[in-house]
């Protein structure tokens, strides 16, 4: 490679040699001067050719270049650097439970780790290729040379720089010319001042001043406040003849866009707002305003839903669900909670403020509209024991594996799951259980999405069955298998 | 096998002409070294012994320790397999080397193409080296194909690929029968091209193989991918990867370079191939060893990172057996010995130009491709013991002679360059640029 530089020289003076270029028609002809020009020690030469000669780099004498450990050297940072990266992200910084996979480094990990060395390592390749090579550069002196063009071309070149350590201008151009070139000729630098032409600069000073317009009617927009209205690039668009929800209109006497249902008609997909079956409890006992506010009211306000833990003497010890007062037994819920429970109002506080309890006072249905046979019995206790019994344990206690784990742990943000035999849940009518299961209760989710509302029936007639069995007496076991129970003890 | 060459229908001088070069060769460089010449025998009988030493002691190592011969049978029949695998794949990467020699219009591998035409020729006698697999499913066992005994199977999965006919003796056997004669004609058809060349020296049957080419990969891609699932992945029929065929041709692949480094270099030191193979083409080979050393992982990782992303029981199971029973050691293992270790061990040109240098990593390749086959193979077996592996040990050497002792039975009597293949000229004066 070359090492000439320009110099800047604001008067003409008389141009410079800085080498010597030879041209020949073709690449064995090349190949055998450049060997030649080696043999002979130089080292500041160059070859131009129009397409890649095999055996250039040897005949030149050119060495290898370090590019390579450069490369490797940028390839290892961009792996440390993404390795790093996401060890600080994904294991200290923050956190954050994707499908249980674990923090820090993982073969997820692998991927952009690779990414990012192929990355580093090929922008280092070009951006170091052309620093090592000088590159890039405006001019050469050697494009000084007319019959340099044909380089691109058909005609190979040697050039044989004047900056080289034994250069001899008289000795190269007899070593040259005895390799028979179609031409030999001096470079001489370029005469040409080297000082932009003044058109330039003016062209290039307005040019970056039209490039500064934009952002100062932005600025200006942003700092200043303008009287005159919107400007809009596509009016139809911003405005376009139609109506969206909640807006008024002058078509309708009511002044609505959105209108009300059919009167005796059912929309699509709203039929579980309907039935008992779909809610636990019947809508058309009560009117639909004394119904939807107290559910809104429950679900919306976070005082209904979270009752003040810090009155609460023993908030972890004790079910949250102490606050959920059925409004027929009032006086039950309060003295089962020993403990003064600050949520277990009066009655008809309760009745008159649901907002206070989190579940509203409905009126429940108390007869399964399910059959209770065996099969039902089945499908209650299959799902119950896949979904319930985790947390509310096999037999209903509370004592689920996820409860025991939990206590275990001490977190202070758990809320233990209620024993299905406490009084209160035994004395909760068939539809209550059913409407926890659907939309949830305190800390425990909904199951609507996971169970069908036969399922959740089921599980109903599951539940009931195991508040039962702790409340048996000799009378509940048929006459026939008393003896078994006697036997057994 | 090949019958003798008559001495006077050769041409043993090659003279090359490129401006300025003239090279003119005997016929003594280019044969079998006469050291070599009839070792094939010993060789056999040395790798039936090593095999059969092997597996005896395997089974009665194995044996002991759990008092258990089914386990132990077990044991071999897996040892048997790994070790078939370990030679089946160099041979399935020699065959794909010369396919693609003539998809690429290669040149520079002219030279030393004819030792990969001699391993490939190398297939038939392979396919009676995989009669016992066979064999052992005619006797009803389900040692080594749990599918082979229905009664046996408990998975719904492999009873439903028992059911629709797929994991049947008899269709497996008609399948692994199909997979050995497409090899083996695509091998003697492509290698008998090359025989005739040598005495007439005519292009067409350069053009000839290059037109066929093409289609003979597409053949082979699907048929060493079904051979795979066959014959390795349904030992754990309930398991499925679409990649596994690729991840055993590239493991094969990498494994044929450094044979054919192995070879070259002996032959070399032996005095033979002077001037024909030159540093150039052990560097290109060098090259090839280097890059699929590369594309294992790629292939290895990207099999595993799906799995694990995945997560699902009915897929990370097998890598589940991997990481327990001491083979975790070897798992993880593979990671730095079949990786990052021969990686950045060839990673740079100087060695890949040296010739002791490559040769040691040609061998580090050929004994972690063994590691490899016993990664795939043997924890369907059981739990590691490090005892009835020496037994296992034994039979890849076993299985290595015998490779060896088949090669030398196709190389003799065999010119050991493409004489006079048009571009044989093109492949002496390849040189590598300098970087």
């Amino acid at each position: 490679m070359s090492e000439h530089k320009p110099r800047k020289t604001s008067e003409p003076k008389p141009p410079r040699s800085t080498g010597w270029v030879a041209e020949f028609s073709n690449e064995h002809a090349l190949l055998e001067a450049a060997r030649k020009v080696r043999d002979s020690g130089y080292t500041k030469t160059d070859a131009f050719t129009p397409f890649p000669v095999h055996g250039i780099d040897e005949a030149l004498g050119i060495k290898p270049t370090i590019l390579p450990f450069i490369v490797l050297c940028a390839g290892t940072t961009g792996l440390l650097t993404a390795l790093l990266m996401q060890w600080w992200m994904n294991g200290v910084d923050y956190k954050y439970i994707i499908s249980g996979k674990p923090f820090g480094i993982t073969p997820a990990s692998i991927p952009v780790s690779f990414e990012l060395t192929i990355l580093f390592s090929a922008f280092t390749s070009v951006l170091g290729m052309l620093a090592l090579n000088g590159l890039p550069r405006l001019s050469n002196p050697i494009f000084t040379n007319p019959r340099f063009d044909r380089a691109t071309d058909d005609r190979f070149f040697l050039y044989v720089d004047a900056g080289d350590r034994y250069y001899n201008r008289e000795s190269v151009k007899e070593l040259l010319s005895s390799a028979h070139p179609e031409s030999l000729d001096e470079v001489m630098e370029d005469p040409s001042p080297t000082t932009l032409p003044r058109p330039i600069w003016l062209g290039s000073l307005l040019l970056v001043l039209a490039g500064l317009i934009p952002a100062m009617i932005v600025l200006n927009m942003r700092a200043g406040f303008s009287d005159l209205p919107r400007w809009h690039v596509f009016f139809d668009m911003d405005f376009q003849p139609k109506k969206k929800p909640q807006q008024t209109t002058t078509i309708f006497a009511d002044g609505r866009t959105m209108r009300p249902q059919v009167e005796g008609t059912i929309a699509r997909g709203q039929l579980t707002e309907q039935d008992p079956f779909y809610l636990g409890w019947d809508p058309s006992k009560v009117t639909l305003a004394e119904v939807r506010n107290p559910i809104l009211v429950s679900t919306q306000d976070p005082a209904a839903q979270d009752p003040a833990p810090a009155q609460d003497p023993a908030p972890a010890a004790d079910s949250p669900k102490s606050e959920v007062v059925v409004e027929t037994k009032p006086a039950d819920a309060a003295t089962e909670q020993k403990p003064a429970d600050p949520v277990a109002v009066p009655p008809a506080q309760t009745a008159a403020a649901p907002a206070a309890g989190a579940v509203p006072n409905l009126p429940w249905i108390d007869r399964l509209p399910i059959a209770a046979d065996e099969e039902h019995m089945k499908l209650g206790r299959t799902k119950y024991e896949i979904y319930c019994s985790t947390c509310h344990g096999y037999s209903g206690f509370g004592d689920g594996l996820v409860a025991q784990r939990a206590a275990s742990l001490l977190q202070d943000t758990w809320t233990p799951p209620s024993s299905l035999h406490l009084d209160r849940v035994q004395k909760q009518p068939v539809g209550q259980i059913f409407h926890t299961i659907s939309k949830g209760q305190g800390k425990m989710a909904s199951y609507a999405s996971s169970l069908t509302p036969k399922e959740r029936w089921a599980i109903v007639l599951y539940v009931k069955a195991l508040q039962r069995s702790r409340n048996a007496t000799i009378e509940d076991v048929p006459v026939e298998d008393r003896s078994k129970l006697s036997e057994a003890k | 096998m090949t019958s003798p060459i008559k001495q006077s229908h050769i041409h043993f001088a090659i003279t090359v002409s490129n401006n300025s070069m003239s090279l003119q060769y005997d016929k003594e460089t280019i044969v079998l070294p006469s050291q070599w010449k009839n070792k094939s025998p010993i060789l056999f009988a040395a790798g039936l012994a090593l095999l059969v030493t092997g597996a005896v002691f395997a089974l009665f190592t194995q044996g002991a320790d759990k008092s258990d011969g089914v386990a132990a049978f077990k044991f071999v029949t897996h040892s048997y397999l790994a070790n078939f695998m370990y030679v089946m794949t160099i041979a399935l990467g020699a065959l794909f080397f010369i396919l693609v020699q003539f998809v690429a219009r290669a040149g520079w591998s002219t030279s030393i193409r004819r030792i990969a035409e001699l391993i490939m020729s190398t297939i038939p006698f392979l396919a009676v080296l995989f009669l016992p697999i066979i064999v052992l499913l005619y006797a009803n066992s389900d040692a080594l194909y749990e599918w082979n005994v229905r009664e046996n199977v408990h998975s719904s999965v492999i009873k439903a690929k028992i059911d629709v006919g797929y994991l049947t003796k008899n269709y497996f056997t008609l399948r692994a029968a199909l997979y050995f004669g497409l090899w083996a004609l695509m091998g003697a058809w492509f290698y008998s091209q090359s025989r005739k060349q040598d005495e007439s020296g005519d292009i067409e049957h350069s053009l000839l193989r290059q037109k066929w080419s093409g289609p003979c990969i597409m053949i082979f891609a699907l048929s060493a991918s079904f051979a795979a699932f066959d014959w390795v992945m349904s030992i754990d029929a309930d398991w499925f990867s679409t990649i596994f065929g690729v991840y055993l041709f590239a493991a094969g692949m990498m494994a044929f370079f450094a044979t054919m480094i192995l070879i070259n270099a002996g032959l070399q030191k032996a005095g033979k191939l002077q001037n024909l193979v030159s540093v150039e083409h052990f560097h290109d080979m060098g090259k090839f060893m280097f890059g699929f050393i590369m594309f294992w992982s790629y292939i290895a990782f990207s099999q595993l990172l799906l799995y694990w992303y995945g997560n699902i029981p009915e897929e990370t199971y097998w890598f589940a057996v991997r990481l327990k029973d001491g083979w975790q050691y070897l798992s993880y293992g593979l990671i730095p010995l079949h990786f990052a270790i021969p990686f950045l061990g060839t990673m740079s040109r100087h060695v890949r130009r040296n010739r002791p240098g490559l040769v040691f990593w040609a061998i580090w390749v050929l004994v972690v491709h063994w590691l490899d086959m016993t990664f795939l193979i043997m924890p369907n077996a059981g739990p590691l013991s490090l005892i009835p592996l020496a037994g296992h040990l034994l039979g890849g050497l076993g299985m290595l002679f015998i490779f060896f002792a088949f090669f030398l039975v196709r190389a003799t009597n065999v010119p050991l360059v493409p004489m006079r293949d048009p571009r044989l000229p093109e492949s002496l004066t390849y040189a590598n640029p300098i970087l």
